[in-house]
């Protein structure tokens, strides 16, 4: 007994032992390498705890859990952790590698003046496809009509990006709060839900590699993953716009190690090293300095880039606050539809 | 009479629908393919990649940890929750009998809130030492539930022998009761061990900075990771490991049967 209890009191307490930075993220969503070099710089240990989803992240921190000095939520849950007063004002002036953020990005996000949140990295939902099966181009939202891939397609299981899909088509916002436009949304997705094989998150990557689907509705990156190990296919920007997503960095208020939250911030801005942790991500970070320190091939690719002209088109998903109703509603329907 | 084929292929078919997945996973921790779609050729790179992620080593030691230390501390505790209920049939002890199977019944969700709450509430930092107690509270119920049906089936007469015989109530205790009822408490233990090792509602709510388990990280790595295969190669070795530890407790029972 006497051992149980010494063995146990080593390992509740060897994490606090040292000053220690406490991440709170994605798995795999910083590259160990540079995590090493941020530990010797600095003379600390960082440790990196996971989350699988926004939400269950919030409750958890909502409910009171504390220890965490820096956290990477998605953008549209930041406005709402602002509200309830769970993360810190930044002071820029502890950030000075904030300038590197591409400023066209800026513009899309809410904060705009990154006065709580720091962009970390972005992506879209696409559309992939299989150049060898299906014959005729794609550049629309208007694919999912087709009924020769009937059966054979997949939309993601997400409710904002299906039903902003949809909008989207239609030539509205995806952040649309007018009921007669979701309504025509609703009745476009369900014309389209009669062609897909589901609504699916995860296993469209494999589906679409294996040929088992042939059309896919999907993360830029994830997407792009794919495309580099199998030629066959192709990533799609419909010509209507897509969503952004964007996920930032931030502090929380009950942040014990704010200063090395700090630090690590302006670190991950540095071009050099934002560039380092793009090819470990294989996603994009707007950092418009780094940018110019990657590879050409990566650029060039409609994952990274998007067309000027689209450009305008695309849009950050936002937090509907009250309004969120009139999307949970349009969304049953859709799922019960048949 | 001619003998019917459909025994055996009904248990063909079982065998199929309970191994078919896991053999995909194995061969998928050998595919060359990132997304397990298609077989792009056999390679070694993913168990390369597992050797090299420190923080998946991490996770499963923490995970071991606790799932050893959650199970111990179950066995005990069940143990005499069960003893409790079975020796003394009073009001009380329905309300306990209530109270220990509750957990059973109770959503992971509700409890990992509330218990989070809970230690929020006493101003404990969560961590280990938090996801060991939450572990410890719903593996008590299998536990005792577990030891109570041996319990059922255990003949007390032979405690009155011991005791008739001169043995006092410590030795009585440790030479006959216990020996009678280890399978019961050993069974509870080992499946409290799989319960704590798998648990990821109740865990992803107590956990602390620092301490995130195996299947936390396994959750966190089905979103945005790009090296999700090196679970595959882990869950190979884990399997290879419990196939060779049932292997070897088969061949020493044997041998002690033999002898």
């Amino acid at each position: 007994m006497k051992y149980l209890i010494a063995f146990t009191l080593l390992f509740a307490s060897h994490a606090f032992a040292v000053d220690t930075l406490h991440i709170f993220t994605w798995a795999d969503y910083l590259s160990p390498e540079l995590v090493k070099r941020f530990e010797k710089e600095h003379n600390c240990k960082v440790s990196i705890d996971t989350f699988d989803s926004n939400d269950n992240m919030y409750a958890k921190l909502k409910a009171g859990a504390t220890g965490y000095d820096l956290v990477f939520p998605s953008s549209y849950i930041i406005g709402l952790m602002k509200e309830q007063a769970m993360i810190q004002d930044l002071d820029l002036a502890k950030i000075p590698n904030a300038k590197n953020i591409s400023s066209d990005v800026l513009e899309k996000i809410q904060d705009k003046k990154m006065s709580h949140s720091v962009p970390y990295t972005m992506g879209y939902a696409v559309i992939g496809y299989r150049k060898d099966k299906v014959k005729t181009a794609v550049d629309s939202w208007a694919a999912f009509a087709r009924t020769d891939l009937k059966k054979r397609m997949t939309q993601l299981n997400d409710m904002r990006e299906t039903i902003g899909s949809g909008l989207k088509f239609l030539g509205y916002s995806l952040n649309s709060r007018d009921e007669k436009q979701l309504a025509e949304a609703r009745d476009v997705l369900i014309q389209w839900k009669r062609n897909l094989a589901k609504y699916d998150n995860e296993g469209y990557k494999a589906g679409l590699d294996s040929g088992e689907f042939l059309l896919v509705h999907g993360y830029s990156g994830d997407l792009w993953q794919v495309a580099k190990e199998n030629e066959a296919i192709a990533l799609v920007i419909p010509k209507e716009g897509v969503s952004i997503f964007c996920d930032e960095m931030v502090i929380p208020t009950s942040a014990p190690r704010a200063e090395l939250a700090y630090a690590m911030i302006n670190f991950l801005l540095d071009a050099k090293v934002s560039a380092k942790n793009m090819e470990f991500l294989g996603c994009l970070c707007p950092n418009k300095e780094a940018l110019k320190n990657v590879d050409k091939a990566f650029l060039n690719n409609p994952a990274i880039t998007i067309p000027a002209e689209l450009k305008a088109k695309c849009e950050v998903i936002e937090d509907l606050g009250a309004d969120l109703p009139k999307y949970t509603k349009v969304w049953d329907e859709l799922k019960a539809a048949k | 009479m001619k003998r019917s084929y459909w025994p055996s292929i009904i248990t063909a078919c079982v065998l199929v629908f309970f191994y078919a997945p896991i053999v995909v996973l194995v061969l998928n921790s050998f595919n060359a393919s990132r997304f397990g779609g298609r077989w792009e050729g056999f390679t070694f790179s993913w168990y390369a990649k597992l050797w090299a992620a420190e923080d998946v080593w991490e996770a499963l030691s923490t995970s071991l940890k606790i799932a050893v230390l959650a199970s111990f501390s179950a066995m005990l505790l069940g143990t005499l929750a069960a003893f409790a209920l079975h020796r003394f049939r009073t009001r009380f002890q329905k309300t306990h009998l209530s109270l220990v199977t509750l957990p059973l019944l109770m959503p992971d969700i509700l409890m990992g809130m509330s218990l989070l709450l809970f230690f929020v509430a006493l101003g404990v930092d969560t961590g280990f030492t938090t996801i060991w107690i939450a572990h410890v509270t719903f593996c008590v119920s299998y536990v005792s539930m577990v030891v109570l049906a041996r319990l059922q089936d255990f003949d007390f007469h032979l405690v009155e022998a011991a005791r008739d015989l001169g043995a006092s109530s410590w030795q009585t205790t440790w030479r006959v009761i216990l020996p009678m009822l280890a399978p019961g408490i050993i069974a509870g233990g080992l499946l409290a061990f799989t319960l704590s090792i798998d648990d990821y509602v109740i865990t992803f709510f107590v956990q602390g900075p620092g301490t995130t388990t195996l299947p936390l990280r396994i959750y966190s790595m089905m979103k945005v990771s790009r090296n999700m295969p090196i679970i595959n190669a882990l869950s190979t070795l884990l399997l290879t490991l419990t196939f060779a530890a049932v292997g070897l407790s088969f061949l020493l029972t044997r041998r002690v049967k033999q002898s």
